[in-house]
């Protein structure tokens, strides 16, 4: 369950639905399933396999696999944790957007309103501009609630997501029968669905599907690892693994038709096609959205409703992205739960401080852009190489094999070696290539080299530090 | 405006292999706890 909702987040709500309209609507849904089988539900029993088999943090994992290995482990849980210092600032903007959907705050100009008023969005990266006070306080909130959630360990994060990974799927359920029911819903869709089969021939849409799979279930952060090693002896790991995927998976084509149905509306009660409404990122869900519900009747319930669900699919995903460093710190340098719990949050919170600011969406956008095209992937490809070459790979095949009904063969250990590798490796080349020829979103490459590649090899480079200190065992 | 026959297929591709796969391995899940 905790697995389901780590995977399950804001990304799917904003990110599939985008990704599926922008690569041939419906046809995306061919790729999509082709890379789910061939590498998202491989690499997630994978993962699995590991966290089960080791029973400790990703880092002790990989120096189980073999010393040399640690900083491999200590990279993994980083990522994540770099991820969260603005993932956590997007919930924080949720959250003040559920208090302002009681009074539609945005009013008729929801674009102004999130960029001007509620963001105070600067000029250009390099002025800072004045921290929001909104935003910090919602900031505060999350994080008091990510410390409260895991400061008590597994036991707390079973209970909170018995919780939250359940509500969020009923609300979303009832914002899509409420969409379906809206005049235009149909045409959106249509637009969202109806197949463009000539796209199957273009390679980048092959692209985007391996890379919508690989971050929409969270492999390669430490994650899976970190859950799986708190699983039962007797679980039966492939299945677990399986049902984690296509919840992930499932949810994300149903969220398509929640934004999709109200996508439609907007267009046909504004008069604008869709291709004109702002649909990307978090215009989605902080200007195209609210306007939608502006125009709805008893708008504030269902303002309401829609940021409360977007809350708790985050919150899932927010501690596991923390949750695998605490462990890690805790099995190495036998620091308490709690007080690594308290160490992180207070680190992360000052790490998210910048992105209150006026200047923080351009920061946030570049952050997130490397560390999901080169941090995450990159990852994903040595994870590949360090297990299914320098470790006998059939070891982790036949220890998912010992608690799992659905028995695994060679094929997942040709996958795991060649397969996934080679397309991560396509994958890295056609976004480097693609950053050198396009610099992101025309950003001068100082600010790029800033805010994008430095984050990344610092991570890299505290990976060995962290190997490199001496730790003290475990202590619970 | 209807959804077109190709929308109609790629609905019920997606929802049968997604939430039919969910309910296949989910009902495995119980079974096996069960015995």
């Amino acid at each position: 369950m905790a697995a389901v909702g780590s995977a399950i987040g804001l990304g799917n709500v904003w990110r599939f639905p985008y990704v599926c309209y922008e690569n041939g609507g419906g046809a995306f849904l061919i790729p999509y399933f082709v890379a789910l089988f061939t590498a998202g539900i491989p690499l997630m029993v994978l993962e699995f396999s590991v966290g089960h088999w080791a029973r400790k943090s990703p880092p002790e994992a990989f120096k189980k696999i073999g010393k040399k290995w640690e900083w491999a482990g200590w990279w993994t849980v980083l990522i994540p944790f770099t991820v969260a210092a603005y993932y956590v600032v997007v919930m924080a903007w949720c959250f003040s957007y559920m208090v302002y959907s009681a009074d539609l705050r945005w009013g008729l100009h929801a674009e102004q309103f999130f960029l001007k008023n509620f963001l105070g969005v600067t000029s250009n990266p390099l002025i800072l501009g004045d921290i929001r006070i909104p935003v910090f306080l919602g900031l505060i909130a999350i994080w008091v609630c990510i410390f409260l959630i895991l400061y008590k360990g597994v036991k707390r994060i079973g209970k909170v997501v018995a919780l939250t990974v359940p509500i969020p799927t009923f609300l979303l359920i009832i914002l899509t029968i409420r969409g379906l029911t809206l005049p235009g819903s149909i045409e959106g869709i249509s637009y969202y669905l109806t197949p463009n089969f000539s796209q199957l021939l273009d390679a980048n849409v092959w692209l985007a599907a391996y890379a919508q799979v690989f971050f929409s279930l969270g492999l390669a952060q430490g994650i899976m690892i970190t859950y799986a090693s708190y699983l039962k002896r007797k679980s039966d790991i492939t299945n677990n693994a399986i049902i984690t995927s296509l919840a992930d998976a499932g949810t994300s084509f149903l969220a398509g038709f929640t934004v999709f149905s109200v996508v439609g509306y907007l267009s046909a009660s504004q008069g604008i096609s869709i291709e004109n409404l702002g649909i990307a990122g978090p215009y989605l869900i902080f200007v195209t959205y609210p306007t939608a519900i502006s125009l709805l009747p008893v708008a504030a319930l269902f303002g309401v409703i829609f940021y409360i669900a977007l809350l708790t699919f985050g919150i899932d995903s927010a501690f596991s992205m923390i949750e695998p460093i605490i462990s890690g710190i805790n099995g190495k340098w036998k620091i308490t739960k709690a007080k690594a719990t308290a160490i992180m949050c207070t680190f992360g919170f000052f790490a998210s401080l910048i992105f209150t600011t006026g200047s923080g969406l351009y920061w946030l956008e570049i952050l997130d852009h490397f560390i999901a095209n080169f941090g995450i992937v990159t990852i994903g490809l040595l994870e590949c190489l360090i297990l299914g070459w320098g470790f006998n790979l059939h070891r982790f095949r036949e220890h998912a094999n010992k608690t799992s009904d659905i028995i695994i063969g060679r094929w997942w250990d040709v996958l795991i070696k060649f397969v996934i590798p080679i397309i991560l490796v396509i994958l890295l080349v056609a976004s480097m290539l693609d950053n050198i020829i396009n610099p992101y979103m025309g950003y001068p490459w100082w600010v790029i080299l800033v805010g994008g590649m430095t984050p990344v090899v610092t991570i890299f480079l505290l990976s060995f530090i962290l190997m490199k200190i001496k730790g003290k065992g475990v202590k619970t | 405006m209807n959804l077109s026959l190709s929308a109609i297929v790629m609905l019920i591709f997606g929802s049968f292999v997604l939430y039919g796969g969910l309910a296949y391995f989910l009902y495995r899940a119980f079974k096996g706890k069960k015995q």
